[in-house]
């Protein structure tokens, strides 16, 4: 049955859905405090006496290594560094009853002061003995200038929050063990990570470990990665030879999951008075969380390197910092660094253009990459002013440009196509079985696989069974996540049908549909690419903002380069659906804490996830420049999410006369003087 | 511990008799207990509407109703409204048609959501729809697809009827 059809059905099968004789249910009893030493436990099945591995990383953002003094233990070590860390585990033969372990387990703690905001973290004590500073990553990008003195500076310092990801299906893992192989079935991005990071956590042969993907319901950067939660379910079913199943619940994902942006910069932009840009200085600090194995060594690197955008900048010299705090640690969101980036320049560049009593997208023409150059601070900027020209026009700014409450945003989007990605397929029975090394999780790639073989190998769709990801069917793999996979995971499937139809051709003379069909094939394409790739793209935004400070998006329009559209449907989707992030972020959704350190948001409304009656009905033009890769495409499921929350904070801005600075934008900031 | 119940519920037109600790969640007796899998539980607090289900003709969220409160009463799930039959109910056929999913996961508790709507109210405008399913979170479609399959269902049902026969208590659409 086509995928649509059992979805609508509630036939998919979810990692929930599983059930298993003899099965086990995990749960965690989790830290109260953000900062503690650990005196005692009792009442718990396991703690880290038993189960004392750490968790290396792996996903989107991971650097290479083992396990560091910094690593997330399993289970905690005489310490506890965010609400929320798993401290000890407790199982039952049912749900409810290991809800009820969970609390019947006792720590004693001794807390501690804890460490909440990055920038006070840098001038405190380090957190940890044998951690000379507090800052995990200290990195200087492009070179010390001097700027002409009589050039403009425009400082802000600007902050992107921390939200949640947020997927409607939470995390959750079934493991199950034969004595001599671990089975694991998984809500994922990357079924390869996961075995990856099993195999270093528990110290497994690869070969030991079969990693299987179910129907995952979301994961937006959150799914790419190994948690504790989930080496201790492995421990757990290989200990007592019984399946066990760990779900997490709404209000653990708030609490230890692996939140998204907390990124502060503090940045300087220098300008000619004509507005030509000279220069940008400062710094971007990266709200790391208190241990690594998520993406915080990653990011502030990634962020620093990208923040010419999509403009010429002929100088720059940008320090790039990740902090340690008392937090769940950093992980990759929609976008992993890119929103934060462009939205640090793009504010500056409206900022500069109010300075200068310009227009702001004639200042971005003007400061438009000519030609595709390498900026000081090492990313390559494509050529971007003949895009930004035709954006202007696509999106009829010049019907708005008068307007009161209108913002724009140009973008630069980098796809994570380096590291290419795996397809197989195997025909056998007149069906084609396809399995790829990225996993989706609700970007439908099944719908542009079947496209793609249909005009590779002229079968139709109905032959074709897109699989889920499973690590014994594949040898290798990669992940879906940073924009990539209509790029390398399709050019994957499209070389592996080639090399079908040349082995069909090398027998038989020529091509032929019934060859195929009749035959058994088996092809394993890893599709190796070292490039990053990257395209252009461009948002519209109205709003209107009441008397309330309250934030109504009228109208929200994108125009972004996706090469060749593999499908359509889906790529508005992907606007859609990144777009209302992309305003949830702008407006509502945050992960706060309290001075020490304790979560203010335990719900998924309260983490500010928008529901269909606050957001506009969205649009998209398709700019189709054709990138090198065979499928021609570019991705552009995280453009919205870099995009809209420029173009939307530009149109408060406008619309209150208010500066902005952070997301999200709180209705009391925006209230007309008198009304505060 | 509380003594369990036995309770009786009729779900998707058959008695479902089981005995159940008192605090058993809806949602549990029907993923965990019934079998039927398509209700989905995204939050626990009555914020996302993926455990939602239709309970004596009402659109109501299993995660939050005990299945001891559900005692003697009707409910229809997902897996009820093409139950029996090898088409799917105009209102999955919309969302299928009309790309109103991606990955799936709300998609049972958005259709049981769009259904009931769409039972109580004909020729819906899209600020309808959209108020109607403020309580169901998506995180992947931006809500624009769910949309558009909601208003081609409700042609569909305009023009083919509904052929769930059995929830006479769901008043006929005004």
């Amino acid at each position: 049955m086509e995928l649509s059809e059992k979805l609508v059905r509630g036939e998919g099968r979810f990692v929930d859905d599983i059930q298993m004789p003899g099965m086990l249910y995990l749960g965690f009893a989790r830290s109260q405090y953000a900062r503690a030493k650990i005196l005692k436990i009792s009442g718990a099945h396991l703690t880290h006496k038993e189960v004392n591995f750490e968790v290396v990383e792996v996903g989107e953002g991971a650097t290479e290594g083992g396990p560091t003094a910094l690593s997330h233990p399993v289970l905690a070590n005489g310490y506890v560094g965010y609400v929320g860390q798993p401290v000890a585990a407790v199982y039952s033969d049912d749900r409810y009853t290991a809800e009820d372990l969970i609390d019947s387990v006792e720590i004693e703690y001794e807390p501690l002061k804890a460490i909440v905001d990055p920038e006070e973290s840098l001038k405190r004590e380090a957190m940890y003995p044998g951690v000379r500073s507090n800052a995990i990553v200290d990195r200087y990008f492009g070179k010390e200038f001097t700027p002409d003195p009589s050039d403009i500076v425009i400082e802000r310092r600007l902050v992107n929050r921390r939200i949640a990801t947020n997927p409607i299906e939470p995390r959750g893992i079934v493991a199950a063990y034969d004595g001599n192989k671990l089975t694991v079935w998984v809500s994922t991005q990357s079924a390869h990570s996961i075995k990856e990071g099993l195999s270093e956590a528990l110290k497994m042969e690869p070969d030991r470990i079969r990693v299987v993907q179910v129907d995952t319901g979301g994961a937006f950067g959150l799914k790419g990665g190994l948690f504790p939660e989930y080496v201790v379910a492995c421990y757990l079913a290989m200990k007592e030879r019984r399946p066990v199943k760990w779900i997490e619940t709404r209000r653990e994902h708030l609490l230890a999951s692996r939140p998204g942006r907390g990124v502060v910069a503090n940045l300087k932009l220098y300008a000619k008075r004509d507005g030509t840009i000279t220069g940008l200085k400062g710094d971007v600090i990266v709200d790391n969380g208190a241990f690594t194995g998520g993406s915080g060594e990653f990011s502030p690197m990634f962020i620093a390197r990208q923040l010419a955008g999509a403009y010429y900048l002929p100088n720059a010299h940008v320090r790039a910092l990740s902090v340690l705090t008392n937090k769940a640690p950093q992980g990759p969101y929609r976008g992993a660094g890119r929103p934060e980036a462009m939205y640090f320049i793009e504010r500056l560049v409206d900022g500069l253009a109010d300075e200068l009593k310009m227009d702001p997208v004639e200042l971005r023409l003007i400061n438009a990459a000519k030609e595709t150059y390498t900026s000081p601070l090492g990313m390559q900027v494509e050529k971007s002013r003949a895009f930004l020209e035709s954006a202007i026009k696509e999106l009829d700014y010049e019907k708005y440009k008068e307007k009161e409450n209108v913002g724009f945003a140009f973008l630069i989007l980098y796809h994570a196509t380096a590291g290419g990605e795996s397809a197989r397929i195997k025909v056998e029975d007149g069906r084609l079985k396809v399995w790829t090394g990225g996993n989706a999780h609700g970007q439908r790639h099944d719908i542009f696989i079947k496209t793609l073989l249909k005009e590779e190998l002229g079968v139709s769709e109905d032959l074709v069974d897109a699989l889920k990801g499973d690590t014994d069917q594949l040898q290798d793999g990669v992940g879906a996540w940073g924009s990539r996979s209509s790029m390398v995971l399709s050019s994957a499937v499209i070389v592996a049908a080639r090399k079908i139809k040349e082995q069909i051709e090398k027998k038989h003379g020529k091509y032929t549909l019934k060859a195929l069909l009749d035959g058994n094939w088996d092809e394993y394409e890893f599709f190796k690419y070292d490039k990053t790739e990257s395209s252009l793209g461009a948002n519209l935004v109205t709003a209107d903002v009441d008397g309330y400070g309250r934030v109504r998006v009228k109208e929200c329009l994108s125009y972004y380069d996706a090469g060749r559209v593999l499908d359509p449907d889906n790529a508005r989707g992907q606007n859609a659906g990144g777009a209302v992030q992309g305003i949830g972020q702008t407006l509502s959704e945050e992960l706060a804490f309290d001075e020490d350190g304790l979560p203010l948001i335990t719900s998924i409304s309260d983490a500010g996830v928008l529901s269909a009656d606050l957001v506009p009905k969205f649009g998209i033009k398709f700019h189709k420049s054709e990138s090198p890769l065979p499928s021609k495409a570019k991705g552009i499921g995280e453009a919205p999410t870099i995009g809209v929350p420029i173009a939307l904070s530009r149109a408060i801005e406008k619309a209150t006369g208010k500066l902005i600075v952070e997301t999200p934008i709180k209705p009391e900031y925006l209230l007309p003087a008198g009304k505060d | 511990m509380v003594s369990k119940k036995n309770i009786s519920i009729t779900v998707n037109g058959e008695a479902k008799e089981a005995e159940v600790e008192p605090r058993m969640l809806l949602a549990h007796f029907l993923r965990d207990v019934v079998g039927l899998t398509g209700t989905h539980i995204g939050c626990d607090t009555t914020n996302c509407g993926a455990c939602t289900v239709i309970m004596d003709g009402k659109a109501v969220k299993s995660c939050t109703i005990l299945a001891v409160q559900a005692n003697g009463r009707k409910i229809l799930t997902i897996e009820g409204l093409s139950k029996g039959r090898e088409k799917l109910h105009p209102v999955q056929q919309s969302f299928v048609d009309k790309h109103g999913l991606q990955c799936g996961y709300c998609t049972s508790g958005m259709i049981l959501t769009s259904y009931w709507l769409l039972k109580n109210r004909k020729n819906v405008t899209e600020e309808e729809i959209r108020a109607a399913i403020s309580g169901n979170l998506c995180r992947c479609t931006g809500y624009d697809n769910i949309v558009e399959s909601i208003k081609d269902a409700s042609k569909k049902m305009e023009e083919e009827g509904d052929p769930i026969e059995e929830h006479p208590e769901i008043k006929v659409r005004a």
